[in-house]
């Protein structure tokens, strides 16, 4: 494959928007501490403030700092939405490339798992289950993982099907190369750019699904999330205080997803135009 | 047309046997007496003794697991989804009175956002690379970035309590008495909000298939040979496209309190209300599997190389 990474960011001007921007918000959630002032935890007597010099972003209904908090929720999007991805992109490759290269009746009944799982209702299902066992955000992350790789596999292995027949795979395979060895020797490389892609779309989609459950009430309460904030704010719409607080975090929300939507679509020539089938969380 | 259904077929079935799967082992797996597992302490507390047994002797809830399953799937064969507490009445009954409201607002949407969806592609892909397609893109790309219940909530904020043009929330006035056209209206008033919002969300699906359809040949022509063509795509993509348009339609109706699934879901939630959720999760699975299984019909129709092939 003769795509460069930093050649596909430097022609697209999305790609350098969205790069930036999520570098941003990284570094403003791996700040934490520095950048916000106050506990996000931390109540005081004055609620629904406005903003001033004490408060950038004024209080919410029982008197935390808006702001911190929006710092804090920062770390738990990312957090989820990256150790998702890392979950959900391992569990692509693996049973997308063993598919690929095992083939047969194993093949056949593991694809029919991945097209189930993919026409199920995922938001539904992540709803029952949070509601029997009550999750911390840990088991959250491992729920959210379990219904985001199914459309990953599906393109890691039509990939992976490709390469199964290249030459030099053809010359590792005479050679006596077992096929883990094939596997991990020459197939997984070649797989790299895709699951990059992969890994972006997954980290984007578990970070709406983070906050749309928090949004529903589904979340860790000792976690700060985007998705209470807004979930709160809403509940005082008649007020004019979601203008620095639902409005803030709902920007804050949108713009993460949508540095990882820009990037996402920077990497899109890594996967070849035939295999070009991502799914929409 | 018969290898496309000969070959998803078994997909809807692994489908829907994970969702049962899931639905009977969750509950079992929780600590506790069956009964309470599967319906939670607050419904256990709601009971009579007289629908205590009557559940616990239709899901041979004190059979071997084994048996617990048969049961089970015979009585969800039967239409027997279990009993909602907090509606008291059998959960069955409770989604199919919600299910309407659903319809209608998914359906509008579907309508509207395929529609324009599909002309703006066209004309898109028509003018590949000049300005307006290139800004419908950009516009389309930034579109997708906003979470649906954001957008829904700016919608409401905007149009709803700054502006004050449309109802905040439910599906008709309560109360009024209205009937005939005058209801009507009433519905349309407070399905315009939802409606649009749960439109622009998922506007972008066939808006993005039809603009990179191939082939867009003189404009007279454009839509009755290219607008079939770029048909297919959507059509084929409807299955995977529902998925997000049912996310949406969870949120925004929860959002504008719109009484569907969506809404029953979530007070479903807050009450613990265990047989509805699963019951919604069934139905919504059924569903999506009998329309994905239509679509295949569909495209078997409309596709002349899928027509043809057998």
């Amino acid at each position: 494959m003769h795509i460069s990474i930093k050649g596909e960011f430097r022609k697209d001007t999305f790609g350098q928007v969205g790069l930036i921007l999520l570098i941003a918000i990284t570094t403003i959630a791996l700040l934490g501490p520095i950048v916000a002032p106050r506990e996000p935890n931390h109540q005081t007597r004055w609620a629904f403030t406005s903003p001033s010099t004490f408060h950038i972003l004024g209080t919410n209904h029982v008197g935390q700092d808006n702001w911190s908090r929006l710092v804090y929720g920062a770390r738990t999007s990312l957090l989820v939405g990256f150790l998702v991805a890392c979950v959900a992109t391992l569990i692509s490759a693996v049973v997308g490339s063993s598919c690929a290269l095992r083939g047969g009746l194993y093949e056949r009944i593991m694809m029919r798992f991945v097209d189930g799982f993919l026409i199920i209702p995922a938001i539904i299902v992540l709803i029952l289950v949070s509601a029997y066992t009550k999750p911390r955000l840990y088991l959250l992350i491992v729920f959210i993982s379990l219904f985001s790789w199914a459309g990953g596999a599906r393109i890691v292995r039509a990939q992976a099907l490709s390469l199964k027949d290249r030459a030099h795979i053809w010359a590792a395979r005479s050679f006596g190369g077992s096929s883990w060895y094939v596997m991990r020797r020459h197939i997984l490389p070649d797989l790299g750019p895709i699951l990059v892609v992969e890994f972006i779309h997954s980290f984007r989609r578990a970070i709406f699904m983070e906050a749309g459950l928090a949004f529903l009430g589904i979340c860790d309460p000792t976690r700060v999330s985007w998705g209470t904030m807004m979930r709160n704010a809403i509940e005082y719409s008649y007020m004019n205080v979601w203008m620095w607080w639902l409005v803030p975090a709902g920007l804050a929300l949108s713009i993460t997803i949508l540095s990882l939507a820009f990037i996402g679509h920077t990497l899109e020539p890594f996967m070849e135009p035939r295999l070009r089938e991502h799914v929409d969380a | 047309m018969r290898s496309i259904i000969r070959r998803n077929l078994p997909t809807y079935f692994v489908a829907l046997l994970i969702i049962l799967c899931l639905n009977f082992t969750l509950p079992r797996m929780m600590p506790g007496d069956p009964l309470m597992a599967i319906y939670g302490e607050e419904a256990l507390v709601a009971m009579t003794p007289e629908l205590r047994t009557f559940l616990l002797r239709s899901f041979a809830l004190d059979k071997p697991m084994w048996e617990q399953f048969v049961a089970y799937l015979y009585q969800m064969s039967r239409g027997n989804l279990g009993f909602s507490y907090y509606h008291n009445a059998p959960t069955l009954e409770v989604i199919l009175g919600r299910l309407p409201w659903t319809i209608l607002l998914i359906g509008s949407a579907l309508i509207l956002s395929t529609t324009f969806g599909v002309f703006l592609g066209i004309e898109s892909g028509w003018r590949r690379g000049k300005p307006l397609d290139r800004s419908l893109l950009s516009g389309f790309m930034a579109l997708t970035g906003f979470p649906d219940f954001f957008l829904g909530m700016v919608f409401l904020l905007v149009f709803g309590v700054s502006l004050a043009l449309f109802p905040l929330s439910g599906s008709v006035t309560p109360y009024s008495g209205l009937s005939g056209l005058p209801l009507l209206f009433d519905m349309l008033r407070h399905l315009m909000l939802p409606v649009s919002s749960l439109t622009l969300t998922v506007l972008r699906e066939p808006y993005i298939l039809s603009a990179r359809a191939k082939g867009l040949p003189e404009r007279v022509i454009c839509y009755r040979h290219a607008g079939r063509n770029s048909l297919l795509p959507v059509v084929t993509r409807t299955g995977i496209w529902l998925a997000r348009i049912i996310t949406g339609t969870l949120f925004i109706e929860v959002i504008f309190s719109y009484p569907g699934l969506g809404t029953l879901t979530y007070q479903a939630l807050l009450a613990r209300d265990y047989a509805v959720l699963q019951g919604i999760l069934l139905v919504v699975a059924t569903v999506v599997l009998l329309a994905n299984f239509s679509l295949d019909l569909l495209y078997a129709r409309i596709d002349p190389r899928v027509r043809h092939a057998h």
